[in-house]
């Protein structure tokens, strides 16, 4: 039986085939965030992180069209809760960190800010239980998107020979410079997109791994090998997959706040800097 | 003698934890001490808060320095 | 108060932009240009000082001072440039 659920995908591949019978705890590994197709599209295997993120990019696209297609001077009805949404990113993220000509920026900052935060959401949510931004490719992405963003506003701002100079700290020693100027460049073009992008799939891949292993800790205490002392470990186990749940929905909404924040401090940084 | 313990695997990421412990430990004593002296004079903010960037940035230093060794050395 | 550093009088609250369009007031924003300065420092200079290292043939010797001097490159450039401008 859970041949045919690791077939279908249905499974990820770590819980192995001993899933329903097992006699030692095995903690769940790297093998939790592989996932067998659960259908072909020609050359391309469709997997769950997959379906999942086209079904709730779906689901906010929808939403959000629901709310704003429309629009009334005085709002109702679902446009109030977008207009939350909206102003909260244009007022306390776009304005404050880059200024009133943020202003075109706010779709970008828009999209990203929700679309992590729903891929984040699925951590939680029953039958789908997967965050879709712990697969790496994901945060990767979406950081490449705010690199070339700030790095094509820079250009167009300065200039390409501007846009490298303005980088360059100003009122240091003069000898000091051949030494510090490689350490300039290599952290705000390589290592910084590596970061914005390493941090949020940090995040995701520690909470879902934590969440499943204090799940299966309740599991096979309680249920598979039920024994007097290891109860106990079974009811900890219950209470703490409570508890990093809780957390887990603060740390979602924490990440994708940090990444847009990041990426509206980046892009003002590319618009203004000028030493 | 019988081997009556053993830890197999990357000793690196151990080494690494266990080189984290005490930058965690700085770090946390660096910034709950300038929280609590921006909180008793919050005029010399600006001053304060140099310093603690100063005493994060070398905290910081050790801690990576401990992710990079296991690199270095192999395993 | 302050007589000593700070040239320009800059208010507390987070969210001012100062002149290069980085929030230089920002704690969690410096945090990680910092880790981010010293991580860079680490890795050009360690790496160059492990390219000279294959060179000569030296062992790790190279390596590790140029692990040590990136690192202090690293905490020098964030300090002067969060502590001045």
């Amino acid at each position: 039986m859970t041949a045919i659920a690791l077939a279908a995908g249905a499974l990820p591949a770590g819980t192995g085939t001993r899933m329903l019978v097992a006699e030692e705890f095995h903690a769940p590994g790297l093998g939790l965030f592989q996932w067998e197709p659960l259908f072909d599209i020609g050359p391309i295997g469709v997997t769950k992180p997959m379906v999942l993120a086209v079904f709730l990019s779906a689901l906010l696209i929808i939403f959000f069209w629901v709310a704003f297609h429309r629009p009334q001077l005085v709002p109702r009805g679902v446009q109030n809760l977008g207009e939350v949404g909206y102003l909260f990113i244009r007022d306390d993220i776009a304005r404050n960190i880059i200024g009133k000509r943020g202003d075109k920026y706010v779709p970008l900052l828009f999209s990203l800010f929700f679309f992590i935060w729903f891929f984040n959401l699925a951590s939680v949510i029953p039958f789908a239980q997967f965050p879709v931004t712990s697969r790496f490719g994901y945060p990767a992405v979406l950081a490449a998107i705010v690199y070339v963003t700030w790095v094509g506003v820079g250009i167009r701002a300065h200039g390409l020979g501007g846009f490298f100079k303005a980088q360059i700290p100003s009122g240091l020693p003069k000898a000091i410079y051949p030494l510090v100027i490689p350490i300039e460049y290599a952290s705000n073009m390589i290592v910084r997109p590596f970061t914005h992008a390493v941090r949020l799939f940090a995040n995701m891949f520690a909470g879902h791994l934590l969440i499943a292993l204090f799940a299966i800790t309740a599991w096979h205490f309680i249920v598979e090998q039920p024994t007097v002392l290891g109860f106990g470990v079974g009811v900890v186990g219950v209470v703490m997959t409570a508890v990093m749940t809780a957390f887990e929905l603060l740390i979602q909404a924490l990440q994708a706040f940090i990444f847009t924040l990041l990426a509206a401090s980046y892009i003002g940084g590319a618009l203004e800097e000028s030493h | 003698m019988s081997v009556l313990a053993q830890v197999t695997g990357s000793i690196g990421s151990v080494g690494y934890g266990l080189a984290a412990i005490g930058p965690g430990i700085g770090i946390g004593i660096v910034f709950g001490l300038g929280v609590q002296a921006i909180a008793r004079q919050p005029e010399a903010y600006n001053l304060i808060f140099r310093n603690m960037i100063l005493g994060f940035a070398f905290a910081e230093a050790l801690a990576l320095i401990g992710l990079v060794m296991p690199f270095v050395y192999g395993t | 108060m302050d007589s000593r550093g700070s040239t320009e009088e800059t208010a507390i609250v987070p969210g001012q932009m100062s002149q290069d369009g980085q929030d230089h007031h920002d704690p969690q924003n410096i945090a990680w240009s910092i880790v981010s300065y010293l991580l860079s420092g680490i890795l050009v200079w360690g790496g160059v000082g492990w390219l000279l290292d294959r060179w000569i043939g030296s062992g790790a010797v190279f390596t590790v001072i140029g692990i040590l001097g990136g690192c202090g490159l690293g905490i020098y450039l964030g300090y002067m440039r969060f502590t001045r401008l």
